[in-house]
């Protein structure tokens, strides 16, 4: 089945028809502590969410009252304090983060998790260790480096796209020294310089500097945590990514993307395990890690 | 001449460098040496021959010389402290310990053969600090891996770790929320001792 142009552009149009469809149901306002957030933004949306809140029937009136209270006084806070966020004194400050995303669908998200969880173990896991095996670790690396270089336009273009003029000049240069000292993406020549760091650019962060918050938290299959936003803005970055523009049929587009996922993972082997092993509650664990991570990403 | 300038300078940078390290360890200092620290037993094979029991006792000696538990699980279950009488307290800080311990010296062997840069420290308001470092990994890239330090103590201890973003204190912070907002400390506690026999 070869991709055409029809199909594409319907493609995108149900992306974007999807996309106001759920920002339109879950507003910016969702996330009520979220610090990373422009001044002006952050106030706004904390009105937002309290008059969301109250409107909302999932949350008890009780529940809905202290949430109310303490969008107020963090607002008031950050006013004075803006990076104090463990204050001794003010313990006020200690629950701000619990919740950082609001997850509605935890129920659907907890035994996609579940899902997610035993795929790892059974499948992948199993998978990418046979292939680690086999392939040396130098060559697992390159493969790494070159999916990254090959994806360069989906985080050029996104740089462009928030305004980041300086960091998109970088990317280019990245790509360049890569692309040519590097031979095709296989080495890395750019980590030898400081400002050629990694620089995740998506489209879900595009969002997000564009004022659209996270809406509820998903938990994709395969793919892991994620947010309504950011899942669209991942099945938008398809669209720039050069490997989707491969002429080759679905499934071996398919094929290309499960081998990638078997290639990191077989560097990374372990690291799910000790942080399950190290968490009271995995689901909760990996949905706070994922957005304190992801504030981070925007905030760069 | 060009030498005896050099040296000039060189007993000069001594003359600098020494006392302000007799006063009092920066919170950089603390961090580099302390980690390196914990690496070097962590990579002694004497230290590899002990017995699993023997290994956690060495490890959390050196652990607690840069890190302030009592803070750290204070910080942690924020508002929810209070709600623990002092008993209850002091086992939570020696099962949390335990708890953190593992895993931070299972991560911190796992990584031991990777570079570690120390870049800057910065001084936070109110007696706060952050070291940043780096974990060089084998694909080139940087993991940031930052410290959080108080001087509540008199020195300069660790309280939170924050990696790519993702700070620890934070994280379980959430986790105990959730199962305080449905369970007593008693059951937060019971579920923790579970956990450290599991080990």
């Amino acid at each position: 089945m070869s991709v055409d142009p029809v199909r594409k552009a319907l493609y995108i149009v149900a992306v974007a028809a999807l996309f106001v469809v759920f920002c339109g149901y879950a507003p910016a306002g969702e996330i009520n502590h979220e610090r990373l957030e422009p001044g002006g933004l952050l106030a706004q949306q904390t009105q937002e969410s309290a008059n969301d809140q109250l409107a909302t029937p999932r949350f008890e009136l009780l529940a809905q009252a202290a949430q109310v209270k303490e969008d107020e006084d963090d607002k008031k806070d950050e006013d004075v304090d803006d990076d104090d966020e463990y204050d001794d004194d003010d313990d006020e400050y200690a629950d701000d983060d619990v919740k950082l995303i609001s997850d509605p669908l935890i129920q659907a998200n907890t035994d996609m998790y579940n899902l997610n969880d035993t795929l790892y173990f059974a499948v992948l896991k199993p998978v990418a260790r046979g292939y680690g095996f086999i392939i040396p670790e130098e060559l697992r690396v390159a493969i790494v480096n070159v999916f990254y270089n090959i994806r360069f336009p989906v985080r050029f273009l996104n740089c462009l796209f928030q305004g980041k003029g300086q960091k998109a000049g970088y990317e280019l240069e990245r790509f360049f020294l890569n692309t040519t000292v590097g031979f095709l993406g296989l080495a890395n020549v750019a980590a030898n310089y400081p400002h050629l760091q990694l620089s995740k650019e998506d489209l879900g962060q595009t969002f997000a500097v564009w004022g659209i918050g996270y809406g509820p938290y998903v938990m994709l299959p395969f793919l892991g945590p994620s947010s309504v936003r950011d899942a669209l803005g991942r099945l938008g970055d398809t669209f720039l990514d050069p490997i989707w523009w491969i002429p080759v049929d679905f499934w071996t587009s398919v094929g290309i993307r499960a081998g990638e996922a078997v290639n990191e993972t077989s560097l990374r082997i372990g690291e799910y395990e000790a942080l399950k092993a190290a968490a009271l509650d995995p689901y909760v664990m990996i949905r706070n890690a994922w957005v304190q991570n992801r504030n981070k990403l925007i905030a760069e | 001449m060009n030498k005896r300038f050099a040296g000039l300078i060189l007993i000069f940078a001594f003359l600098i460098v020494i006392p302000l390290q007799g006063y009092a360890a920066t919170p950089m200092e603390t961090v580099e040496t302390g980690v390196n620290k914990v690496l070097k037993t962590l990579s002694d094979p004497a230290f590899k021959a002990q017995s699993k029991d023997q290994q956690i006792a060495t490890i959390s000696t050196e652990i607690e010389n840069v890190f302030d538990f009592q803070e750290l699980s204070r910080r942690t279950l924020g508002r929810e402290w209070k709600k623990f009488n002092a008993e209850q307290q002091t086992e939570f800080v020696k099962l949390f310990k335990e708890l953190l311990q593992g895993v931070y010296a299972d991560r911190l062997l796992a990584y031991s053969d990777q570079k570690v840069i120390y870049d800057k420290e910065l001084m936070l308001k109110k007696g706060r600090a952050e070291v940043q470092s780096y974990l060089q990994t084998s694909d080139g890239n940087k993991i940031p891996l930052f410290y959080r330090l108080t001087d509540k103590s008199g020195s300069w201890k660790v309280y939170d770790i924050v990696i790519e973003g993702v700070s620890m204190v934070k994280n379980y912070r959430t986790q105990f929320k959730e199962i305080l907002s449905n369970g007593s400390p008693d059951k937060l506690l019971e579920i923790l001792r579970e956990k450290s026999k599991k080990g």
